[in-house]
């Protein structure tokens, strides 16, 4: 009984792995496809069944007057503007989860619940009722077209994934830790500095996660506030399709836009495997 | 290290509402400078308020506290220097046991070489030695305890030691054995231990004095034999001893003799009182079976004997009222009916729950 638990065990997994893992093979087969492999019908094996060619990736890294687009500027104007949005976001974010977690607040009928309602509201809200406002904000400032903008936008957009995230995590991390460090001599900052936020790790790690992940895929709000000086890499891929739609190269693109997230991903799943939340209390 | 007082002191969690809920009625208590207090009374009778109060992790919505002469209502807990242990352990789960236990020490900026000798002199008390250099998550949930516990007992300074039910978790030979350190630590540094507890022989074993609390109200304060002998109200002679304390209406027929139904019993009580809320209590242990008939003897019929190991328990009814006595195991029984003595000193009468 328990080698056929096991064997269904590992006959899923794999089942699974090859149905996750499909979608990567054949955009990396494609990548190295020309014109006529990919249109000519279905073939997966190189060398056998098409002649691989770099001419999908070359056209990323050329510059425009050569038809390509370049994606190196826009690739590491992505890796910016995502990670300084989502570390600001994760720092205000962290603060104000716990304020809201460990204090009461009150003015009027708003309660602590109704201000991280309206946090989690801001992302109810589909993007484009905030284009206008967005772009008229960002006009005034100057900082249209600009990372400066779009790290101010982002952290707009991410901040209230991390504190609804974090809010959660600390109602769960138990209050008796804060006290008990209040009882053992610290000050409320010190109790959160030095016993609260380093238990709060891997909450802060998932809400990380989710933040680089948000920021990373949008494509809305750096399409629409953005022109010449500035782009992300979206927008850059995007900038690829034309009459004929270049599938080699878009799945070349797409394989080098996904990679930082896997990396992430990988990065992430070792602190969250280890259940860094038990342990603290009882 | 100071003499605690709570002048006037009542809280209620609700300020703002008309005819708020008190978790802690109006009181006043002093708990002297190393002294060993258990405060006990049943879950939700305002005992983990009040130590939070004492700590300052509640500001009391009325009354004020002092630390010997100094006013410390509005002060914040960790200009207190107190220390308090929690039902449940509260570790630090990033830091190593010897961190865990370190760590009042370096809030508060003692030399290293003082937090060392602190630290290790505590892990032995403890028997936390041969753990000092691992993670403390990976511990049992009694290591646990201990390491907050050992985070209580650090500081030599501390105003006093606040225990909330801290051997909760703990396995019966470990309690026993803390529970003596708990004492001798208190004889050595002269430190006010306040213990909270709903278990009684806990209560009786660890402290000198007893404070128990029922609903919000400090109900008697005294020394274990006090509570024990004349419970102050028929809640505590409830609420302390096992079995309960035996309670039975009655109505006076003279000054110092009461009836219960159609038997009279002689009591050394003065009652004066016309009161219909009358109650006479008596302690199983004082109970003793006779063979004959005497003064407040009476024959009940034998439900049940169960033999306790050092002792055995009878449990019989006369008049439709269910008694208890606790006699000596070598003691026979008869199975069928029982002359049983409730002896004069021995009871207690209760007008309106409260002794007279």
């Amino acid at each position: 009984m328990p080698k056929l638990y096991t064997f269904l065990k590992y006959f899923f997994v794999v089942l699974w792995a090859c149905f996750v893992i499909a979608p990567f093979l054949w955009a990396i087969s494609t990548s190295f496809k020309d014109f006529n492999s990919v249109t000519g019908g279905a073939t997966y094996i190189p060398w056998l069944q098409f002649e691989p060619t770099l001419d999908g990736w070359s056209v990323l890294f050329k510059p425009g007057s050569q038809g390509g687009i370049n994606i190196i500027g826009p690739y590491f104007n992505s890796i910016f503007v995502t990670l300084t949005a989502s570390l600001i976001s994760i720092v205000l974010g962290t603060l104000a989860a716990y304020a809201l977690s460990r204090y009461t607040f009150k003015a009027g009928i708003v309660k602590n619940n109704d201000i991280t309602f309206f946090f989690i509201s801001q992302r109810i809200m589909p993007p484009v009722v905030l284009s206008i406002p967005f772009f008229i904000f960002l006009s005034s400032l100057g900082l249209l077209d600009s990372l400066a903008g779009l790290i101010l936008v982002y952290i707009v957009l991410l901040m209230p994934i991390a504190v609804w995230i974090m809010v959660d995590f600390f109602n769960r991390v138990p209050r008796e830790i804060d006290e008990t460090a209040l009882i053992d001599g610290c000050n409320p900052f010190q109790a959160f500095f030095k016993v609260v936020l380093p238990n709060s790790v891997p909450g802060m790690l998932v809400a990380g996660l989710f933040c680089i992940i948000f920021g990373w895929i949008d494509f809305f709000f750096a399409f629409i506030l953005t022109f010449t000086k500035v782009q992300l890499l979206p927008v850059k891929i995007v900038a690829l399709n034309s009459s004929i739609t270049p599938w080699w190269s878009l799945s070349a693109a797409a394989l080098v836009s996904v990679a930082p997230l896997i990396i992430v991903a990988f990065i992430v799943e070792r602190y969250l495997s280890k259940g860094n939340l038990s342990g603290a209390l009882k | 290290m100071a003499k605690i007082i709570l002048d006037n002191i009542a809280h209620t969690y609700e300020p703002n509402v008309n005819n708020p809920i008190f978790a802690l009625k109006e009181m006043s208590l002093s708990w002297a400078d190393g002294g060993r207090y258990a405060l006990l009374g049943p879950s939700g009778c305002g005992k983990t308020t009040m130590l939070n109060i004492m700590s300052g992790l509640v500001r009391p919505s009325h009354g004020k506290v002092f630390f010997d002469e100094r006013e410390v209502t509005s002060m914040i807990t960790e200009d207190r220097n107190i220390a308090q242990v929690f039902q449940f352990p509260v570790i630090y789960g990033t830091m190593t046991v010897y961190e865990n236990l370190a760590f009042p020490l370096k809030c508060r900026q003692f030399p290293e070489n003082q937090i060392e000798r602190k630290v290790r002199e505590v892990a032995e008390i403890l028997n936390l030695q041969d753990y000092l250099s691992n993670r403390a998550k990976g511990l049992t949930a009694d290591q646990k305890q201990l390491i907050s516990l050992g985070r209580g007992l650090v500081r030599e300074d501390v105003a006093a030691i606040l225990m909330d039910e801290p051997l909760t978790v703990i396995d019966p030979d470990l309690k026993f054995r803390l529970r003596r350190k708990l004492k001798e630590i208190n004889d050595k540094y002269k430190t006010t231990l306040i213990y909270v507890t709903h278990d009684q022989n806990e209560a009786m074993t660890f402290a000198d004095n007893i404070i128990v609390m029922d609903q919000g109200e400090v109900v008697q304060a005294g020394s274990p034999k006090d509570l024990f002998e004349r419970p102050q109200t028929t809640f505590v002679g409830y609420f302390i001893g096992s079995p309960a304390m035996n309670l039975y209406k009655c109505s006076v027929s003279s000054q110092n003799e009461i009836s219960i139904g159609a038997k009279a019993f002689k009591v050394q009580t003065n009652i004066n009182s016309g009161s219909d809320n009358l109650k006479l209590g008596i302690r199983s242990e004082y109970i003793t079976v006779e063979s004959e008939h005497s003064d407040n003897s009476l024959e009940a019929d034998v439900i049940e004997v169960e033999d306790f190991g050092n002792y055995k328990l009878i449990t019989a009814s006369f008049d439709s009222l269910k008694i208890k006595a606790k006699v000596k195991r070598e003691l026979d029984i008869p199975s069928e009916k029982v002359i049983l003595k409730l002896p004069a000193e021995h009871c207690c009468i209760y007008e309106n729950n409260k002794l007279i």
